[in-house]
Formats: C-alpha cells, sequence, structure tokens
C-alpha cells in the first residue's frame, strides 16, 4: 500500500517534470503575447522529431535535446513574427488568434504526418539498470528528467527575477503600454519570449520522447491538455505556478493510476482544473469589453 | 449508374448530417459567440447512444463487442434517445465550461474535453467496445418495400427532411427576442448583463440545444453507416464544419448551408476520385493540411465569411397607411 504510494508519487514526479517544462513555455509565451497557442502541442511534436532525426544522424542524445529545444525556438519566433503578425495586425482578436493557431496546428501535425509516413518511431536513449531506492524502483533517465525540470525551472525564475531581460520580460506581461514608455524595448522583449517559450516547447518535447521512448504525430496533441490544464491552472503568466500545478496534475495523474483505473488517470487531472474553475473561477472571469490586447 | 446513383445518395446524407452540425455551431458561435470546440463529442455520444439502443442487449466480455446498456428500440425511439444523450452531455460539460470565463479560456477547456474523451473512450472498453468501436448496427425500417437504390434514396430524403426541419426551426430561434438576446450577448456582454439577461443561463440553453442537435446529427449518421468508433470523431472533425461556417458566413442560415455544401463535399469528397498518390495514407493528410489552410486563410481573408450576418439597422417602423 504504502509502497505503491510512495513509488506512484515518484512516478508522477516524472510526468510533473516534463509537464512543467512544457507549461513553464506555454505560460510565458501566454502571459505576455495572450496568444493562446494550441499548436504548442504540435511544436513539441516537430522538436521530438528533430531530435529523433538527429540521432538517426548519430549525434549524442543530450544533444539531441539542444536540436529540439532549438528548433522549437526557430519555428516558434518564425510563426509568430510570421503568421501570428500578419494576423495581428489584420485586427485578430484574442479568440481568433486562437483559432488560428489551432489550423495551424491542425496543418503542421498533418504535415508531420504526411512526412513521417503516419508511423510510430522508437526513440531509445540513455538506457541503463534501474536504480532502487527503499520502495522506489526509477531508471537513471527518470531521475535526469526530474533533475532536468528541477534545473529549467530555477533557472527561468532565476531569469526573469534577476537579468534585466527577464524584469523587462514580467513588466511587460504586466503592462505592455506601460513598459514601453518606460523605455522597454517592446519588440525585442517578444523576440525573447518566442524564443525561450518554444525552446521550452522543443525541449518538452524531446523530454516527453526520452521519458516514452517512442514519437508519432500526434504525441505532442496528446500530451496539449495537461499542459494547457496546468497552466490554466497556475495561473497565467506565472511559472511558478505552472509548475507548482503540474506537480499536483502529475502526482493526481499517477496516484489514481495506481490505485484507480489507469483509464481515468487524465481525467484526474483534467478533473483538478474542472474543481478549480467550479470554485474560484475569479482566475478565469471574464474581463467583459475592456478585454485583453495582442502583443505580438 | 447504380454506383453514382448509391454515391450520390451517400452524398445526401453527408450533407444532411453536416449541415445539422453546421446549424448547430453556428447558433453556439455565429449567434452567442460559444466557441465549441469539443462539438464532435456531442455527435460522438449521439451516435454511441443510438448504436446501443437498437443493437440489442450486449453480450459482454464474451462477445466480439461490449458495450453498456444494450437496448433494442424501435425506429425513431433511437435518434430522441440520441438527441437527448447530446443533450445530457452538454448539460454536464456546461455545467463547468458556461460559467462566465475568458471566451479563449472557454475554448480551451472544451477542447481538452474532446481529447480527454476520446482517450477515454478508447482506453475503457467495456464502455463503448473501445477503439475498436460499434459496428453492426441495423439500418431503420429495413421492411420496408424497397429496393436498395429506393431505400438508399428515402433515407437520404428522410435525413434532409430533418435537416431541413431543424435549419427551419433554429432560424426561427435566432430571429426571436430570444436570438437577438443572444446576438447582444455575443457583442456586448456587458451591456446585455446590464440589461437583466442571465449570460450563463443563455449560454446553457444555447450550448444544451446545439448538444441536442448534435446528437440527432450522430444518430442519423450511425444508423446509416451503421459502425462508430473513435476514429470518426477526432478532434480534428470539429473544425471540417467550423471551417464550413467561416467559409460560408458566420451568424448566416444561407452561409452555412452554402460552406456546408462547399467544404466537406468539396474538399474531403472530391479527392476520392483523384488517383492515388504515394503511400496509402497520404491523401488524407494532404485533405486535413488543405483544411488547415483553408481555415487559416479564411480567418485572413474573409473573417465574417463569403456570406456575412446581415446588419440589422435600427430603423423607425413603416407606418401603416403607407403600405
Amino acid at each position: 500500500m504504502w509502497a505503491t504510494l510512495v513509488s506512484a508519487i515518484a512516478f508522477g514526479v516524472v510526468l510533473a517534470s516534463i509537464i512543467a517544462i512544457a507549461a513553464m513555455g506555454f505560460t510565458i509565451q501566454f502571459g505576455l503575447t495572450n496568444v493562446l497557442n494550441l499548436s504548442f502541442g504540435s511544436i513539441m511534436t516537430v522538436g521530438a522529431f528533430a531530435a529523433y532525426l538527429g540521432l538517426e544522424q548519430g549525434i549524442n542524445a543530450w544533444y539531441g535535446l539542444v536540436v529540439g529545444g532549438l528548433t522549437g525556438a526557430v519555428v516558434t519566433l518564425v510563426l509568430g513574427r510570421g503568421v501570428f503578425r500578419l494576423y495581428a495586425r489584420r485586427g485578430a482578436k484574442l479568440f481568433e488568434m486562437m483559432m488560428v493557431t489551432l489550423g495551424l496546428g491542425l496543418v503542421i501535425d498533418y504535415t508531420v504526418q504526411a512526412i513521417s509516413r503516419n508511423n510510430v518511431y522508437q526513440f531509445t536513449v540513455l538506457q541503463a539498470a534501474p536504480l532502487r531506492f527503499g520502495p522506489i524502483i526509477v531508471t537513471p533517465t527518470q531521475l535526469i528528467v526530474i533533475a532536468l525540470g528541477a534545473a529549467i525551472f530555477l533557472a527561468l525564475e532565476g531569469l526573469l527575477r534577476f537579468s534585466r531581460i527577464g524584469k523587462a520580460l514580467r513588466a511587460m506581461a504586466a503592462e505592455p503600454s506601460l513598459a514601453r514608455s518606460c523605455g522597454i524595448r517592446t519588440g525585442q522583449v517578444v523576440i525573447v519570449t518566442w524564443l525561450l517559450s518554444g525552446f521550452l516547447c522543443g525541449l518538452a518535447g524531446v523530454v516527453y520522447i526520452i521519458n516514452s521512448q517512442s514519437v508519432g504525430y500526434t504525441t505532442g496533441q496528446d500530451f496539449l491538455p495537461l499542459v494547457v490544464a496546468a497552466a490554466i491552472l497556475g495561473g497565467v503568466g506565472s511559472p511558478g505556478g505552472a509548475a507548482a500545478a503540474a506537480l499536483l496534475m502529475g502526482v493526481v495523474t499517477q496516484v489514481v493510476a495506481a490505485f484507480g483505473s489507469a483509464e481515468y488517470s487524465t481525467v484526474a487531472g483534467f478533473g483538478i482544473l474542472v474543481v478549480v474553475l467550479l470554485t474560484r473561477p475569479s482566475s478565469v472571469l471574464s474581463r467583459g469589453s475592456a478585454e485583453t490586447r495582442l502583443t505580438i | 449508374m447504380s454506383a453514382w446513383s448509391f454515391y450520390i445518395s451517400t452524398l445526401v446524407v453527408y450533407f444532411g448530417v453536416d449541415l445539422l452540425s453546421g446549424i448547430s455551431l453556428n447558433l453556439q458561435y455565429g449567434y452567442a459567440g460559444v466557441i465549441n470546440f469539443g462539438y464532435i463529442i456531442f455527435q460522438a455520444v449521439g451516435a454511441y447512444a443510438a448504436a446501443v439502443v437498437t443493437l440489442g442487449p450486449s453480450g459482454g466480455a464474451a462477445s466480439f463487442q461490449q458495450y453498456v446498456f444494450g437496448a433494442n428500440l424501435p425506429f425513431p425511439l433511437p435518434l430522441l434517445v440520441a438527441a437527448a444523450a447530446g443533450a445530457v452531455l452538454a448539460a454536464v460539460v456546461g455545467a463547468f465550461s458556461m460559467r462566465r470565463m475568458r471566451r479563449d479560456y472557454q475554448a480551451a477547456v472544451l477542447l481538452i474535453v474532446s481529447l480527454i474523451a476520446i482517450q477515454v473512450v478508447e482506453a475503457d472498453v467495456p464502455l463503448f467496445n473501445g477503439s475498436n468501436g460499434l459496428t453492426g448496427v441495423p439500418r431503420p425500417l429495413l421492411w420496408l418495400p424497397l429496393s436498395l437504390q429506393g431505400y438508399q434514396w428515402a433515407y437520404a430524403a428522410w435525413v434532409l427532411a430533418l435537416g431541413g426541419a431543424v435549419y427551419l426551426l433554429v432560424r426561427w430561434l435566432s430571429h426571436s427576442p430570444w436570438g437577438r438576446a443572444l446576438r447582444a450577448m455575443r457583442d456586448q456582454e456587458d451591456a446585455a448583463t446590464a440589461l437583466g439577461l442571465n449570460i450563463t443561463a443563455m449560454r446553457m440553453q444555447v450550448f444544451i440545444i446545439g448538444g441536442a442537435i448534435a446528437g440527432l446529427s450522430g444518430g442519423l449518421l450511425v444508423e446509416y453507416i451503421g459502425a462508430w468508433s473513435p476514429d470518426a470523431w477526432g478532434y480534428a472533425e470539429t473544425f471540417v464544419i467550423f471551417t464550413a461556417i467561416f467559409v460560408g458566413g458566420v451568424g448566416n442560415y444561407r452561409g452555412v448551408l452554402l460552406g456546408v455544401l462547399l467544404v466537406p463535399i468539396i474538399f474531403l469528397e472530391l479527392p476520392r476520385f483523384l488517383p492515388q498518390i504515394g503511400y496509402p495514407g497520404l491523401t488524407d493528410s494532404l485533405e486535413w493540411i488543405v483544411i488547415g489552410l483553408l481555415w487559416m486563410l479564411c480567418l485572413l481573408l474573409r473573417p465574417r465569411g463569403l456570406l456575412p450576418e446581415r446588419r440589422f439597422l435600427a430603423r423607425p417602423e413603416p407606418t401603416r397607411d403607407s403600405a
């Protein structure tokens, strides 16, 4: 009983680390640009496939993480400056922009499907004997995933709190026009946001397939519900909140899978979001006519 | 020409079903501003409900397919069950998603519901036979003295008749005072609240009516094709209908007719006649890419569609003696 619970929690932390990396990227992007980017999962898939192709070429798995992250960053920047800005200039509002991102996700997903011939590919790296800590059995890979999640969380918090660009980023997320009149180069901050969130997105895609050991065109889209739910649950624009929400959802998902039914574990994770929507709706309240504007 | 007759009648059935979907989404999005990115689960639940109440009692895990609550209801009761199932699911989902929240959050939550629903149905086999789905759903009224072709056309006419009836009913509803209240809510939520309209209740009404229509469309579809599985209701299916109303015209029922005629028929059916290119399945991927691009192009060039919503201008009532 206790052993099952403890090991379920350990698995939950592993899952949470992956959700957290993606959700932190998502929440930074959403908090600053106000684009609810539903093609985020598709870009995760692209990053994951880039790492897969890299490994096929014989590069080291660690570089695979970098390749996935950079691919995500570049793709996100190109889409942000190229596609999203085009629509914003034509007067697209928040939910129109969200629809654009959905159509874009569809295009990316099925392009990947066409190129990957609708196959699921094995992605096996970092194979090593599992380690045993009391009742918990983890593979070194899972430990690395947890360490990576924690390291990225700390690095991101440090960046946002102490660096100049991080402060500019937070100022702009709070009030873009005020930030601009204080002399912050808002255009540059937006570019940094696309790059940073895209990097986290691609990285999360690679970490996800390192853990699941396979990659297919639905990889990112299957994972998207947990990411968006964690970002909304944690309060948009707050990486700390996203990480905490990811931890909660990861642990609940795995505990339900261990004790209840595996089929409903994702539903349980989503159930937390529903409970929050019902009990604390102030976090997602509409602001009526004074709607938030896109800053891209 | 029997193959052609068969094909055309099939297209007519699909057109009727898609028309119902278009009407439902246009009521929700075009009139009330509710972005239902989970539309397809309401059609799916209608299809599953209609299937299990026509298939007869389930044989349990031993038989080749298992499902909950088997029954053997006569036509047209399964359609009523389908519509009711859509409405009930809409009430449940609406209970947490139709509250006052930002519209983009709302849409994201509905999309998540749609993505998770499919995971659950695939994983929970005893519910609706998992990813293999239900097959062998009998067609209704097969005892009618009709040839195969006659039956095809009779079914197509029946679907069209139902589609037409719902079309007229929903158009009438949309032009009623209730429909005007919906548009007020869509355009100026604060002002509508200030006028005393109950926003949450109105959203719930729209969501449940739309859910019932979606369930009905699912029931009609499953009674025609005889099978239903998670492959038939991927999240992307919702966006075919959304693309149709974007192309045709948001908030305009004639636009919905046009869009439903153009998008699912031209972009999903016509490619069947093109020569197969590449490996099997490539054409399917390309179809979805075209749908996605079309969707983005519409949002860029004609966000209100080919036949946009007509503006209602406040003008004085014409005096009776001048008429």
